[in-house]
């Protein structure tokens, strides 16, 4: 994923937007040219190699370039330059680099092609713009001469505004991060890399369809820490170095993961002894169930988060189970410039400038106080705004008003 | 700029010294140097006044924008030559032509991307900058403070032209204030001893660089210096009160 935002106004024309098409551009030098650009190309190019016919330093590249022989030579693998022989040189024009023997002879053509996934991560690209342009457009515009902050240090504006994007991302942003997971064996995966929090966890069945998974909320447990411990004391015992002895498995967990889900959800076999209802002649248990505990009453399966060991752990119903893990992260994991949408453009403002404000002691209480308004307004706004409230849709909605809630 | 003959012959005949013994060219070229750069310095204290005073927005009697174009005649740019030292970008600017007066900004630009401003920090904020994960200098933020006649800048990028195989040109433009070129008024000895002025056209004399504005404020400023080395009470406390009631006035 490596999703762009595009240029205001926008330079793609609708060959290079829609079909990630570039070219074909003529060699009209008069000579063997190797070196090319594609400036007008939101997406930035990324090659297989950092150096001509050297190491591998990634497993693919987003695009391929085709040498022509005529502007309507069709591109095809035949025509395919190899990708061995093409670097990335300079990401601001999309400058690339074709080895000598490859290069584009006068008079005849190249063309780039992106990869699939490359043009769907430009799809879109106009509705976003870059935490950069905000921090530059703030820096410009809200400070200086005769505004209120008459100067600011840039690393204040800098430090506010990614902090900005993070919070924003936690409850305001979409929430478009999740993988596909196919449950294994072990009944556990490990967190993703720019996880912050979890959304929704959920299996899928033969249709697609999503089922919630729902958290242990304390049905089990995955201890922290796991000392073994003196069988009479109960004091933890030590290495020779001194630290205590740790168990390599929670009997806990080795527990849970042999666990009979029917035992839990209310769907067990009467006749066994585990259940907490039981039919047996003598009664004993008889009567002591009264209903269902709702929140543990569900066939879905059960997540833990197993901060021991880094993963998320799954009851084991779920086994084989593909699932889809729906997370946020804070905007900033792969890069500071991170892609913010327009729709929150007005909110992010508001918020550096209240948060700017706020430490400042050259600002009046009164000032500060409507700057922090102003921004809780904007974010809210910016809250409706990303949720797409639309007419027709709530209408769809408000249908259901006169449904029976049955319990 | 103001016409250096003017300003000595005015002097002269409000010193009422014909003979013009009594302030000689050595010693009005001293004292025009020094009243020159005092003008000159006051330029950035009264803007700094100024910008706290609402001002009209009207073509004549906006000061602060008068300031400014008085300053402008004195703000240059240079591209200079950013080398990688001891992991910083550096650059000495003592060799710089004209020399550097007053640090104004340094830009630098990647390949085609929009100019950024490398903002200048004290050294102690510059550490700072890189303690955190959220401010640390990037290319697309860098960061310099001044260590003498050195500027040391973070990310250590290096001034570089743009390569053969595509790799974009890393430049950096200085934007600052050069100090005013000292006045001269030159003579040569006449037939009859007198001294005779070189015209500026000759090259050996230099006009005063500071705004023409300023011409009745230099000579009055002239003046009260020259009464000093007179000993006239009498001319320094003329000049002194014009001088006082000018600043008075630009300031009220």
């Amino acid at each position: 994923m490596n999703r762009t935002s595009a240029t205001t106004p926008i330079t793609e024309n609708d060959a290079q937007y829609y079909a990630g098409q570039y070219g074909p551009l003529k060699n009209t030098s008069g000579g063997v040219q190797a070196v090319w650009s594609f400036p007008d190309l939101n997406t930035t190019l990324i090659s297989n190699y950092d150096t001509i016919s050297g190491a591998q330093v990634r497993d693919t590249g987003n695009f391929t370039l085709h040498l022509l022989a005529t502007s309507t030579t069709i591109p095809s693998t035949a025509n395919q330059i190899t990708v061995s022989n093409i670097v990335v040189t300079n990401t601001t024009n999309n400058t690339v680099e074709i080895k000598t023997g490859d290069a584009i002879p006068d008079g005849e053509f190249i063309f780039l092609q992106l990869t699939d996934i490359a043009i769907g991560d430009n799809w879109g690209s106009y509705s976003y713009l870059t935490l950069n342009e905000i921090i530059d457009n703030f820096l410009n515009i809200y400070t200086g001469e005769d505004q209120i902050i008459k100067s600011l240090q840039r690393k204040q504006v800098l430090f506010h505004a990614r902090r900005a994007i993070q919070e924003l991302s936690y409850d305001t942003l979409k929430a478009y991060k999740s993988q596909e997971l196919t449950v294994p064996t072990g009944l556990s995966v490990p967190i993703p890399k720019d996880y912050v929090n979890y959304t929704r966890v959920a299996w899928t069945d033969g249709s697609g369809v999503l089922h919630t998974i729902y958290p242990l909320s304390g049905l089990s447990g995955n201890p922290y820490e796991l000392p073994i411990t003196d069988g009479k004391t109960g004091v933890p015992s030590q290495s020779s170095y001194d630290t205590n002895l740790e168990a390599s498995q929670s009997i806990i967990e080795d527990k849970w993961k042999k666990a009979n889900q029917k035992d839990l959800v209310g769907n067990y076999d009467a006749y066994s002894s585990t259940g907490v209802f039981d039919y047996v002649w003598w009664k004993q248990a008889y009567g002591q169930r009264y209903g269902l505990d709702a929140t543990v009453s569900q066939s879905n399966g059960w997540f833990s988060i197993n901060e021991r060991t880094g993963k998320f752990s799954f009851s084991s119903n779920l086994i084989n189970k593909v699932i889809q893990l729906s997370y946020i992260s804070d905007g900033l994991s792969y890069t500071l410039n991170s892609i913010v949408p327009k729709m929150v453009e007005e909110a992010l403002y508001a918020q550096i400038l209240n948060r700017v404000c706020m430490t400042r002691r050259d600002i009046d209480g009164a000032t500060k106080g409507f700057f922090k308004r102003d921004s809780y307004v904007k974010t809210r706004n910016a809250k409706l705004r990303i949720q797409n409230l639309k007419l027709d849709e709530i209408a769809q909605a408000f249908r259901g008003q006169s449904k029976w809630i049955k319990h | 700029m103001i016409d250096v003959n003017t300003v000595y012959t005015t002097v002269l005949s409000i010193l009422n010294k014909e003979q013009r013994g009594y302030l000689t060219p050595y010693e009005f070229n001293n004292l025009g140097r020094q009243v020159q750069l005092d003008i000159f310095e006051s330029y950035f204290e009264d803007l700094n006044q100024m910008l706290r005073v609402p001002q009209e927005n009207t073509e004549y009697a906006d000061r602060v924008k008068l300031l400014r174009e008085k300053i402008a005649t004195f703000e240059t740019s240079a591209n200079i030559a950013v080398a990688v030292s001891n992991n910083l970008g550096n650059y000495d600017f003592s060799a710089q032509n004209p020399a550097v007066h007053r640090f104004g900004m340094l830009e630098y630009t990647n390949g085609s991307n929009l100019p950024v401003e490398v903002e200048k920090v004290t050294r102690h904020d510059f550490l700072s900058y890189r303690r955190s994960p959220l401010t640390t200098p990037t290319e697309d933020y860098p960061i310099c403070y001044i260590e003498g006649t050195n500027i040391k800048i973070l990310p250590a990028i290096a001034k570089a032209a743009a390569g053969a195989n595509g790799s974009p040109a890393k430049s950096y433009t200085l934007e600052y204030v050069k100090k005013p070129v000292d006045p001269i008024w030159h003579y040569t000895v006449g037939s009859v001893g007198q001294y005779i002025f070189d015209p500026v056209s000759s090259g050996t004399s230099k006009n005063f660089e500071i705004s023409d504005v300023d011409q009745t404020e230099l000579i009055t400023k002239i003046l009260m210096y020259a009464g000093v080395i007179i000993r006239d009470p009498e001319i320094v406390q003329t000049a002194a009160g014009l001088s006082n009631q000018q600043d008075v006035n630009e300031k009220s």
